[in-house]
């Protein structure tokens, strides 16, 4: 029975590690959990990790190193299937707010000086997709318990996991919330994935987007109806910006090219 | 020369390790590596709204994010003149207990006991602590549960936000938290118990300095305006770069702290050692009891001090719950404008103090400055690991080295680590001094002096060594009586590392050399003898940190102006190595 159990291996690159925490947080389904799979490795939870072929790799934080690169391309080498799980590893994470490679150069000197890093070099945080293919993408700053649980029960299955195609407003209106846009609050839910639950708007606040941008959403129509609605254009732009710096900077240069 | 080290830390949170590389009898170089790539989260934050980088910087670390959500809300809060209702700063207080229980719990028995009581990890450990892993569970969850119900959810919380809260838990949600904090108080206090009383090594040993918040009052407390040192000095908040001096080494993109040019500790330890005795009820009483000398000069005692925080906690929460609900109104967000200022916020995350300070400019935070408490522990992990593996080398106990650096670093509580799993020990290779003399060289052309006394045999070996170096035109070399008299030459050294050249007794055969790091030298007082005035008069911390000892190993220190053979062949090696 156990050699038929998938081989998994959870890893975190750059990033606060909320979602392998996230994962260790499940406290009643984590013994269901293990004993499901085999999971190969799994730094925050166990000592005893092996680097060998997997069956599926879960991969979260942005990639921020050189050496990280190194460590994602060999995870790709082992796995038959890459799940991207995080903000981090989906879009980049708050950390890939510098899309262009000179401001990131003059940032890092600003934090570490001219000193030359002896263990490894830094590069420009970028979101797993940058260096490898990846089959399947869970989103979330961190990650929701259901979605993983969701995604999680399908692979061990041996199904594709569910795609949710919808924005943070469904959830919100199933919530019954007042819309906070009406309230003249700048909301990202209308462009922001599925998935938190529209927790923000649930205590009365906007969302952030920290569930990163919504591929199907209407971005373009979004930014204009903030900017309709009296919003300051930098400020649309920048709120967008903080929690899927790379994936919205093709948006970006696209608006900027309308303008002109 | 051999190496210990443990790459990959594992269950932590985050990517670090430790390593320690020995040659023959010394230890020589320890180093705790944060692999953890740059997030740049200080320069993440300019540019923004004081709002959204209240959003943004708790994202440091899943682990700590309550901490950094309060220590980022005070700065603000202080910058933006914002003084939250008595309800909020209790809930703020209320909800910090929560990460507390769920962080200390998880360490002290999770990460923690498996050492002291044998076993690899918690799930093999259940097998004779099945009531303690069970309810310690519990005890994280219940933890975790009061941040869910105060900042929206387990991780990252969106509720708590300058001035106030955007909605307040249910009067039914608050008499759960009190409920549940009194039925866990008999397995809390058999917690205290147990930590207080574990057999803790007695290595490694040594006095360092405490520094935490001061909560004023004489109360004890999680944040203040102040910072309080275990000296009873103290620092107004926005003074805290006083204390923290950070500076980068170059095998870390964690920074690193000295206060007045020594390593410093901040933690659980640290607020028992400064605020221990302002602990009243049934904390004071266990505090009485157990508080020793040990505690003031011995890092495992984190783990104890945690326990009896865990303690103060769950004291703590039924008092502040009846508190807050004796006011009914729910206060509604503070109102505010946003104006140009600087704020410092201090609070004590669970693994020590956290500093956040921003500068707000047209309504935009201009500058922002995060001071982690791993980032100021790094230098006493290190000298702490070097201690002890120096003292195990000693006794010749080198195979023991590996487990007990794995339980300094995880007293420690660090972010990135708790538990290390891969530790290995390596052994310098012959004539190691030449390839890492070699990759000094490689960075920056270094400086070297020569220090010795000529009438005390081998004793002169390092003022003959410059001699010769200088007679052989190599550049920059000094005769420690040039410094005395300039000590221009140590200041304005624009970054580049220093060696001084000497005999050192590092009780080998004679005439083996090796290259130590300066800021080994300090923790190791049996070493050198003349070398540690000057440098801890002359040099600054960041110069020790770049600083080196090339040492030869004499044979005898009586008088007279002879050199050893076995030592003047040391002194041709290194020239002849130098000159090629």
């Amino acid at each position: 029975m156990k050699k038929d159990k998938l081989k998994i291996g959870i890893y975190e690159l750059t990033g606060c590690a909320g979602d392998a925490l996230l994962i260790l947080d499940c406290e009643k389904e984590l013994i269901d959990i293990f004993n499901a799979v085999n999971i190969q490795s799994f730094l925050m939870a166990n000592s005893a990790n092996i680097d060998e072929e997997l069956d599926v790799a879960l991969v979260e934080g942005s990639v921020t190193t050189e050496r990280e690169i190194e460590e994602l391309k060999d995870i790709r080498k082992r796995a038959k299937v890459v799940v991207a799980i995080g903000l981090c590893a989906t879009a980049g994470g708050i950390q890939a707010r510098f899309t262009d490679k000179k401001e990131w150069e003059k940032n890092l000197r600003e934090v570490y000086g001219d000193v030359e890093m002896t263990h490894t070099k830094a590069v420009q945080s970028k979101p797993i997709d940058a260096y490898i293919d990846v089959d399947f993408y869970l989103p979330g700053c961190p990650i929701s318990k259901e979605q993983f649980l969701h995604l999680f029960n399908r692979i061990v299955k041996g199904a594709p996991p569910e795609h949710y195609p919808q924005p943070v407003c469904v959830t919100c209106k199933f919530n019954e919330n007042d819309c906070l846009l009406n309230q003249g609050k700048l909301c990202l839910g209308p462009i922001t994935a599925d998935g938190c639950g529209s927790i923000c708007p649930n205590y009365n606040l906007p969302c952030v987007g920290c569930w990163g941008p919504l591929e199907e959403a209407n971005r373009r129509s979004e930014y204009y109806l903030l900017q309709e609605k009296g919003f300051d254009i930098e400020e649309i732009k920048k709120k967008m910006a903080n929690y899927s710096g790379t994936k919205l900077a093709d948006f970006f240069s696209q608006i900027k090219k309308e303008k002109r | 020369m051999k190496k210990i080290s443990v790459d990959h830390l594992a269950r932590v949170e985050g990517n670090g390790g430790i390593s320690a590389t020995i040659d023959g009898k010394s230890v020589t170089d320890v180093k705790f590596s944060i692999y953890e790539g740059p997030r740049l989260i200080e320069r993440l934050a300019v540019g923004r709204t004081p709002e959204e980088d209240v959003s943004i910087t708790p994202r440091i670390c899943a682990i700590c994010t309550l901490s950094h959500k309060n220590a980022v809300l005070r700065a603000m809060e202080n910058a933006l003149d914002v003084n939250v209702p008595r309800k909020v700063y209790l809930l703020r207080e209320l909800m910090h207990m929560g990460e507390m229980i769920e962080s200390h719990s998880l360490h002290v028995y999770y990460l923690a006991l498996p050492d002291y009581v044998g076993f690899p990890n918690a799930i093999a450990m259940a097998s004779k602590f099945e009531l303690e892993v069970k309810i310690a569970l519990e005890m994280k969850h219940y933890g975790n549960h009061i941040m869910k119900v105060l900042s929206g959810r387990y991780i990252h919380g969106e509720n708590p936000v300058i001035g106030g809260f955007g909605d307040y838990p249910s009067i039914e949600d608050l008499k759960f938290i009190k409920g549940r904090a009194i039925q866990f108080m008999p397995f809390v206090h058999k917690t205290v118990n147990l930590f207080c009383e574990l057999d803790y090594p007695g290595s490694p040993e040594d006095d360092t300095l405490y520094a935490c918040c001061e909560p004023g009052n004489n109360e004890y407390g999680f944040w203040g305006d102040e910072i309080i040192l275990s000296t009873g000095k103290k620092f107004h908040r926005d003074d805290y770069k006083s204390l923290t001096n950070e500076f980068v080494v170059p095998h870390s993109y964690a920074k690193r702290s000295r206060y007045q040019g020594k390593p410093y500790s901040v933690g659980a330890l640290a607020r028992v050692n400064c605020l221990g005795d302002r602990l009243t009820d049934e904390a004071g009483k266990m505090y009485k009891k157990f508080f020793n000398n040990r505690w003031k000069t011995n890092p495992l005692f984190h783990n104890a001090a945690q326990a009896l925080e865990i303690l103060y906690c769950f004291e703590r929460i039924p008092v502040l719950v009846d508190e807050i609900l004796k006011i009914s109104e729910n206060p509604a967000l503070v109102e505010y404008k946003v104006k140009n200022g600087n704020g410092t916020g201090l609070v004590e995350a669970p693994r020590g103090l956290l500093i956040h300070h921003y500068e707000i400019k047209d309504g935009l935070v201009d500058h922002s400055d995060i001071v982690t408490p791993t980032a100021q522990n790094a230098e006493d992990i290190e000298r702490y690991c070097f201690i002890a593996a120096q003292k195990l080398l000693d006794e010749g106990k080198e195979e023991e080295i590996r487990d007990r650096m794995e339980l300094v670093v995880r007293a420690f509580d660090p972010c990135i680590s708790c538990s290390a799993h891969l530790a290995e020990i390596k052994h310098a290779p012959q004539d190691d001094w030449k390839t890492r003399l070699h990759q000094i060289h490689k960075s920056k052309n270094p400086i070297y002096i020569g220090i010795g006394n000529t009438d005390l045999g081998d004793d002169g070996t390092g003022i003959k060594l410059a001699a010769k170096l200088k007679n052989a035109g190599i550049p920059d070399v000094y005769l420690e009586k040039e410094i005395e008299e300039n000590n221009k030459i140590l200041e304005d050294n624009s970054g580049r590392p220093i060696i001084f050249l000497d005999a050192l007794d590092h009780k080998e055969n004679p005439g083996k050399i090796t290259l130590l790091p300066l800021s080994l030298i300090l923790n190791n007082t049996a070493l050198s003898h003349r070398i540690i005035p000057l440098i801890s008069e002359m040099m600054n911390y960041s110069q020790i940190h770049y600083g080196y000892i090339l040492g030869i190993q004499p044979e005898s220190i009586e008088s007279g102006e002879e050199i050893s053979p076995s030592v003047h062949m040391a002194i041709e090696d290194i020239l002849k190595h130098l000159t090629n």
